[in-house]
């Protein structure tokens, strides 16, 4: 059972569902079937172990539950809120043979709730008498990847060049879907781990990760994220064409240099940033938002949930269509061309792909064009250490370790696998911290 | 309008249109009350229990119930430190009056319950002249606040005798004498009641139990101001304990008195039980508390259905049935022997078959993680069918019989 999203509080950018109350959570963990494998447990990619805090929170240990959150993924509480569960743990609950799965992210965020607001003890501190690890990129992969191994006894220094850690869901998840102290919360438990973070010190010298492996880092683990937008070429040059990044931060941390109340905007994409900007575009008053994807609706990449909500906020969706024109005056877009498409060759999503049909041409309004068409590395860490292998798309590659080409150099989360969930990140953050572990104690052996 | 089953009992010489009745309590407090239960269909209603203010002064505590809750499932149970009346008599016996005139084809029964003979005399006569058809005499409340009434008389052979002759004298009613449970072996009480001259027995009142406590002041619930008392329980959780003295009544043949069943009656099925263990009549306060009166229109319409299924023409036709086939442990056959059948099909793998067998029983279920389904080793499995109760799935666990020439063949034989 999913409570219901109140459409109010996406306006005021509060959090969109009230959290499960107590007598919700008791009727919910009654729900779960409590199965032998867990396969909740299995197809979560941060390694929650939702079977686990579930069987807890039906047990009435509740606080046991939020230590099972906390223990297993640092950013336990971010992933109660963005976690696309439905094509998670949800979809593996056996319940779902029977009626509705249960609602997993309710009761983990029921669980961490609990948690915060009775205490639970600090996480132990690292002793710091493994090694030393430099971690590049304060986002859910860097973070992960920094409280494992503080678990380990690691020394562990966060290079970050914010001004603050969390990533994408600090900067750009919108606070309907992510209130903001959430972040702050799974913060405050890596800082009692002993982390040290060092903000506004972006990695940039060209022997800057040299210069940490002679000077007492014995591993460097990148994490460092996706951070440049694609474009598409037909939008570039015009002033009111922004990417999902820059108006997803500026929605979030200076909302007032958006001003489109009363205004369309058109959203191209269709995934969940794509949706995010969207909603957040009509919570910031546009009269008209419409959201152009290449995607027919049941094919979007964004989660039901995302869609529904879209749905809710009377987003116009122009699935299955393709941008063809830009109408403008000089330096501003003023509408868009556009016309249906459909796949050349069925279940391949791809931009090579398409066919378009004749006479479904389309013209729209448009005071602001947000493009939300992905996300790629950016160049710094390629440009400091440019024998790093990367693919085409400009990730870092890495054997099954986590490892790079480069001897002691490990990376994971968006800047590897090109863009998934937090708990995708949290998860190779994890793995990477066992690995690097392996491959410290391994060296120090061998010498 | 569908067909309807006649339901109709003759229970101590009196006629009832169903069995169904309201059993002396909060849901029979007063006459408007009563008359919307007649409306609503109810055969036949005990009044709630009468005393006499002169010798005793009622004072009901405060908060009185608690409910008994399990996991997300509320209200299984209930324990109440109710007393009984606390109106006046001649209130009370003008409303009895009334409920007769007015309901003359419906069931009267006066609930009494007094503290010397004086006090039962007189509770009688003035039931018999304000019209009840019959008599219960009360000698089962828990928690009376009366040290001599309650339970206490109901665990005493001699008083309970004594005081049902005293009422058999006073009046010409039929008289049903209220059993407590809260006792090892009820049958010598009911034969004490019959020795009396009591005509029915009416089983059970509510069972001494404690439903909660609070963890942080310490106090069984219900708190009343500071302290608590195990007091009755009755609803769906008591109904296995109900059962059971029910089919002890009927089977101890040198009682043979019609019995009245009561104790977590919800629906037809719940009433069916009762019937088919040895129950005439059937009495239920705490699904009405829970649900209203209405409750028993689904009860008449239910049993009415089950029976023209059947081709059961009156209620007498199985009215004890069941009780038939209660023996002692030391008489069951047991060279028949099963083993757990799991339907491949409707099994959705979560294997918490796997686990209460693994934990609980003979380690015979096997779970095959690859394809989530599970097996029966039929060599281990020792046909407790644990694993059918657990599963989730209502129907994808049976047994079938086994060879017991092979298997088990070692335990049986």
């Amino acid at each position: 059972m999913k409570n219901p999203i109140k459409t109010t509080n996406i306006a005021q950018f509060q959090s969109m569902c009230e959290p499960l109350t107590l007598e919700a959570a008791i009727k919910e963990s009654n729900r779960c079937l409590l199965c032998h494998d867990a396969p909740c447990s299995a197809e979560c990619p941060a390694g929650t172990d939702p079977g686990k805090f579930i069987r807890q929170i039906k047990f009435y240990n509740y606080k046991g539950a939020a230590r099972t959150i906390r223990r297993n993924n640092i950013l336990g509480s971010v992933c109660a809120f963005v976690c696309p569960v439905e094509k998670l743990c949800e979809k593996a609950c056996s319940v779902k043979a029977l009626e509705e799965p249960v609602n997993i992210n309710g009761l983990q965020r029921f669980a961490v709730e609990y948690g915060k607001r009775f205490g639970i003890e600090a996480l132990p501190k690292s002793r710091k008498t493994s090694g030393n690890v430099a971690v590049i990129g304060c986002g859910p992969a860097g973070m992960s990847c920094a409280s494992e191994l503080a678990k380990m006894d690691y020394a562990v220094t966060i290079f970050e060049r914010e001004n603050s850690g969390g990533g994408v869901p600090r900067w750009n998840i919108p606070e309907f879907r992510l209130p903001g102290d959430t972040i702050a919360y799974d913060m405050e438990n890596l800082l009692s781990q002993g982390v040290a973070f060092k903000y506004e010190s972006a990695v940039k010298s060209e022997d800057a990760i040299e210069k940490m492996l002679l000077n007492g880092y014995d591993a460097v683990f990148i994490s460092t994220g996706l951070t440049e937008p694609y474009r598409l070429n037909m939008l570039d040059h015009y002033e009111n064409a922004m990417d999902y990044i820059t108006f997803l931060r500026r929605v979030k941390f200076d909302r007032k240099s958006i001003d489109i109340s009363g205004k369309t905007i058109a959203v191209i994409g269709g995934g969940s940033v794509a949706v995010d900007a969207a909603v957040s575009a009509k919570a910031c008053g546009a009269k008209k938002v419409y959201l152009v994807s290449l995607e027919h609706l049941d094919e979007l990449p964004a989660d039901k949930e995302e869609v529904r909500l879209a749905q809710i906020m009377n987003i116009i969706f122009k699935a299955g269509s393709q941008i063809t024109e830009v109408l403008s005056d000089e330096k501003n877009i003023t509408g868009l061309k556009g016309i249906e498409t459909e796949w050349i060759e069925p279940g391949r999503f791809t931009p090579d792909n398409i066919r378009q049909i004749a006479g479904t041409e389309f013209s729209i309004n448009a005071d602001m064009v947000i493009q939300a068409i992905g996300t790629k590395p950016g160049r710094e860490i390629i440009n400091i250490k440019p024998q790093l292998q990367t693919n085409g798309k400009g990730v870092i590659s890495v054997n099954e370790k986590f490892e790079t080409n480069e001897t002691g150099i490990f990376a994971g989360g968006d800047v590897v696998n090109g863009g998934a969930t937090v708990a995708q990140a949290v998860g190779e953050g994890k793995k990477s911290a066992r690995f690097i572990d392996e491959y410290i104690k391994n060296r120090r052996n061998s010498k | 309008m569908s067909k309807q089953a006649d339901l109709s009992i003759d229970f101590c010489g009196v006629k009832f249109e169903n069995p169904f009745c309201l059993s002396s309590s909060p849901v029979g407090y007063h006459a408007e009350m009563c008359a919307r239960a007649y409306e609503a269909g109810w055969g036949g209603i005990v009044y709630k229990t009468l005393g006499l203010e002169k010798s005793f002064k009622v004072v009901m505590p405060s908060p009185r119930l608690n409910a008994y809750h399990h996991d997300d499932k509320r209200f299984i149970g209930l324990q109440n430190a109710e007393q009984i009346t606390d109106r006046p008599i001649l209130d009370n016996i003008k409303d009895l009056t009334w409920l007769k005139k007015s309901y003359p084809g419906k069931v009267l029964i006066s609930s009494i319950m007094g503290y010397t003979d004086e006090d039962w005399t007189e509770l009688a006569k003035m039931s018999e002249d304000a019209g009840a058809d019959l008599l219960e005499l009360n000698f089962s409340c828990p928690q009376m606040a009366h040290k001599k009434a309650g339970h206490r008389v109901g665990q005493d052979f001699h008083a309970v005798a004594a005081f049902t002759e005293v009422v058999k004298k006073a009046s010409k009613l039929p008289v049903i004498a209220k059993m407590t449970p809260n006792i090892t072996d009820m049958v010598p009480v009911a034969m004490a009641a019959k020795e009396g001259g009591a005509d029915a027995i009416s089983a059970i009142n509510t069972i001494r139990a404690i439903t909660d406590i609070d963890i942080n002041s310490f106090t069984p619930l219900p708190n009343i101001h500071g302290n608590s008392s195990p007091t009755g329980f009755s609803g769906p959780s008591a109904k296995p304990v109900a059962l059971r003295f029910v089919s002890e009544l009927y089977n101890a043949k040198h009682l043979n008195l019609p019995i009245s069943g009561i104790g977590g009656i919800e629906t037809w099925i719940d009433a069916l039980h009762f019937l088919l263990l040895g129950a005439t009549n059937l009495q239920v306060t705490t699904a009405i508390m829970k649900y209203g009166y209405r409750i028993v229109e689904d009860m008449i319409e239910g049993l009415s259905d089950y029976m023209i299924e059947r081709n059961i023409h009156s209620l007498d036709e199985i009215i004890g049935k069941a009780a038939k086939k209660i023996v002692d442990p030391s008489e069951f056959n047991t060279r028949f022997q099963v083993v757990s059948v799991v339907d491949e099909n409707k099994c959705i793998g979560c294997g918490r078959c796997y686990i209460s067998c693994a934990d609980g029983a003979n380690q015979a279920m096997q779970f095959d993680s690859e394809r989530r389904k599970v097996s029966v080793n039929e060599e281990r499995c020792l046909g407790c069918m644990l694993c059918k109760h657990v599963c989730p799935v209502w129907d994808c666990i049976s047994y079938k019989e086994v060879d017991t020439t092979v298997t088990r063949h070692a335990a049986i034989f």
